[in-house]
């Protein structure tokens, strides 16, 4: 703390008004000053931080542009570039990537899809009106979001297997049925109907009396009135749901003894078992699987982070 | 409708905070419509599970013949298995991970929090690990570690040791991985650090500096109480899933090198994917949730405990 007690002169000599403004202004300055430097200090940490979570990902677009050299080295630009790694992830393996794109572009929208369209139904009734058993689903659902659930994933495999989701009859038919393998477990999301509630108990009531009365029916509430008010929730929800399903792996290698129909992010795994000779390809694949969810992710950060605060704060 | 109905949903309307049309059988048919197709898949993906799998910790099941009771015997099974109790081990040493985490997640929220040009792009880039998948960060993270490579380098800078590679190292393998999920989830507690932080009112660090408190008394006692219902969230959710860590090793390490990753949901996952003990697995799943809601009531205790105020 620099010394502001000197500069200022006892009471038994009062300041003249030019005083007074000079030692304003100084004082000012002087805060600037320190405000600048904690400015200065502060970009400075943050971009330590910034390299430490960037350099990872900008370290493997590089290197799956390098056509050869020293694969591990730590570098800041690339040495060479081409697109030799790129084409080698759509051609030169037994993992069809054109398949794993598709794949995944279709889990994504048929569990995007399902998920909200569900929470979006189910969340309005117990928002919105008075039944008999409300309050017990309510409270039913709450303690199975906090229950953990670590047989899910054994159980959950031996469902899909007795609801004949993995039978072989027709191609087309088993695609739609491994899709939805995949999708449906996590179809009723907890979470998406208790963020979805929340943003439904702020529409007014009236609006919904109104309707009502006008002899709406309870349908045309929902689609005409609730969705259009809860839009910002129901899109942020949406974007933590792509990202949840285009993200997902673990399940999809389990479940899923068909490469053919692997989403891209457990394709990737299988690329680099298969790919042990060339890395670069795999990191072209990690480079490929990755954009999607950052253009999504981007383009919907506001939301995304809405979404998520609103999971916490409730 | 009798009264005492009418109560109770006066009761229910009160407690849920919405109103609504009356209760008759026409709007409960309607509304359980609406309900029906969440609650069909809730009860199948998310109920089902618990009961069967209780139900399968007590049988020797291969899915190809019914479960067959055998009462205690996956748990005794499970006490003499030395594998289970070093996945356990592991799961357990993975709670250091939380205090870490929790710690510079706060100091970065409070970094962010700062009114400077430019923040939203700091906020933004420390979210990129968080969106990505554990299938590519964990394979990014593989490379990096790689013998010659950035860590070594960057250590090497810093005059550090650079003993090899550290997933290759039973030693230092668990730590590597832990260092992963650090770098991944410090941008997610982050952006719940920042909410909790624009929840504090500012009149009150206001009112504490104009009263002559300095930063750190800022910081200590009001900021931080402030904060502390977002910290409660927060750790119990990273010491639960500290327990629960599963993912980053099945890409990183496959519970190798000679063990020294193998975590708990590690081994249930390989008895019941790799082994085909399905009840051994479910077994070894309810000692994990059981360990999970004692760790998250400890938790709850020691920050309610910590400093009450209200």
């Amino acid at each position: 703390m620099p010394d502001l007690t000197s500069p200022l002169p006892a009471a038994t000599a009062p300041m003249s008004a030019e005083e007074h403004a000079r030692l304003a202004a100084q004082l000012r300055s002087r805060r600037v000053a320190r405000q600048r430097v904690q400015n200065v200090l502060a970009y400075a940490v943050l971009i330590v931080i910034a390299l430490i979570m960037l350099y990872p990902f900008y370290w493997t677009l590089i290197t799956s542009f390098e056509p050869t050299g020293n694969i591990y080295e730590a570098k800041i630009l690339p040495r060479g570039v081409s697109l030799r790694n790129y084409a080698e992830v759509f051609s030169g393996t037994t993992v069809p990537f054109w398949r794993l794109i598709l794949n995944s572009l279709v889990i994504c929208v048929l569990g995007v899809t399902i998920t909200t369209t569900l929470a979006t139904l189910a969340a309005y009734p117990l928002a919105k009106m008075r039944f008999p058993g409300r309050d017990l689903i309510f409270y039913a659902i709450l303690i199975l979001m906090v229950l953990p659930n670590e047989a899910g994933l054994i159980v959950n495999y031996i469902t899909t297997i007795k609801l004949g989701l993995l039978q072989q009859t027709n191609p087309v038919i088993d695609a739609v049925r491994q899709y939805l393998a995949v999708v449906l477990p996590g179809a009723a999301s907890i979470i998406g109907l208790f963020l979805l509630r929340q943003a439904y108990l702020g529409v007014p009531q009236e609006l919904i009396e109104a309707a009502r009365i006008d002899g709406a029916r309870e349908l045309t509430i929902w689609r005409r009135i609730m969705l259009p008010l809860a839009l910002p929730t129901i899109v942020a929800f949406a974007i933590l749901e792509f990202v949840a399903y285009w993200n997902s792996f673990l399940w999809a290698r389990i479940m899923l003894p068909d490469k053919n129909m692997l989403p891209l992010s457990a394709g990737l795994l299988e690329l680099s078992s298969t790919f042990s000779t060339n890395s670069r390809a795999v990191m072209a694949g990690a480079v490929i699987t990755i954009i999607p969810i950052l253009i999504v992710f981007l383009t919907g950060q506001r939301y995304f982070m809405k979404g998520l605060e609103g999971a916490v704060k409730g | 409708m009798t009264s005492t109905q009418r109560r109770v949903s006066r009761r229910a309307q009160h407690k849920l905070g919405g109103t609504g049309a009356r209760v008759t059988a026409r709007n409960t048919l309607i509304a359980y419509t609406f309900m029906l197709p969440f609650l069909i898949l809730l009860v199948v993906y998310h109920t089902w599970p618990v009961i069967f799998g209780t139900y399968l910790a007590f049988t020797k099941y291969n899915i190809i013949s019914p479960p067959q009771w055998v009462g205690l015997a996956n748990f005794r099974e499970l006490f003499a298995d030395g594998q289970f109790w070093s996945g356990l081990r592991n799961s357990l040493k993975y709670i250091l991970v939380v205090p870490v985490i929790q710690i510079i997640a706060i100091l970065v929220a409070l970094l962010v929090n700062r009114p400077l040009k430019g923040i939203g792009f700091f906020r933004t880039a420390y979210y990129v690990p968080v969106v990505t998948s554990f299938a590519v960060v964990g394979l990014i993270w593989n490379w990096m570690y790689q013998q010659g490579g950035p860590v070594t380098a960057v250590l090497g800078f810093l005059g550090l040791p650079q003993n090899g590679s550290f997933l290759n190292n039973p030693a230092t393998a668990l730590y590597a991985v832990m260092f992963v999920t650090l770098w991944k989830g410090i941008g997610y507690y982050m952006v719940l650090y920042l909410a909790g932080l624009q929840g504090i009112s500012p009149e009150l660090e206001e009112a504490a500096t104009i009263d002559g408190a300095t930063r750190t008394q800022v910081f200590w006692n009001i900021t931080l109480p402030g904060l502390r219902p977002t910290i409660l969230v927060c750790s119990l959710m990273s010491t639960i899933s500290a327990i629960k860590v599963f993912e980053e090793i099945y890409v990183m390490t496959q519970g190798g090198p000679a063990g020294s990753t193998y975590s708990a949901l590690f081994y249930t996952y390989s008895r019941a994917f790799v082994d085909f003990q399905y009840g051994l697995a479910a077994a070894a799943g309810i000692i994990i949730a059981v360990i999970s809601i004692l760790f998250g009531l400890i938790n709850f205790k020691l920050t309610r405990g910590g400093k009450v105020d209200a």
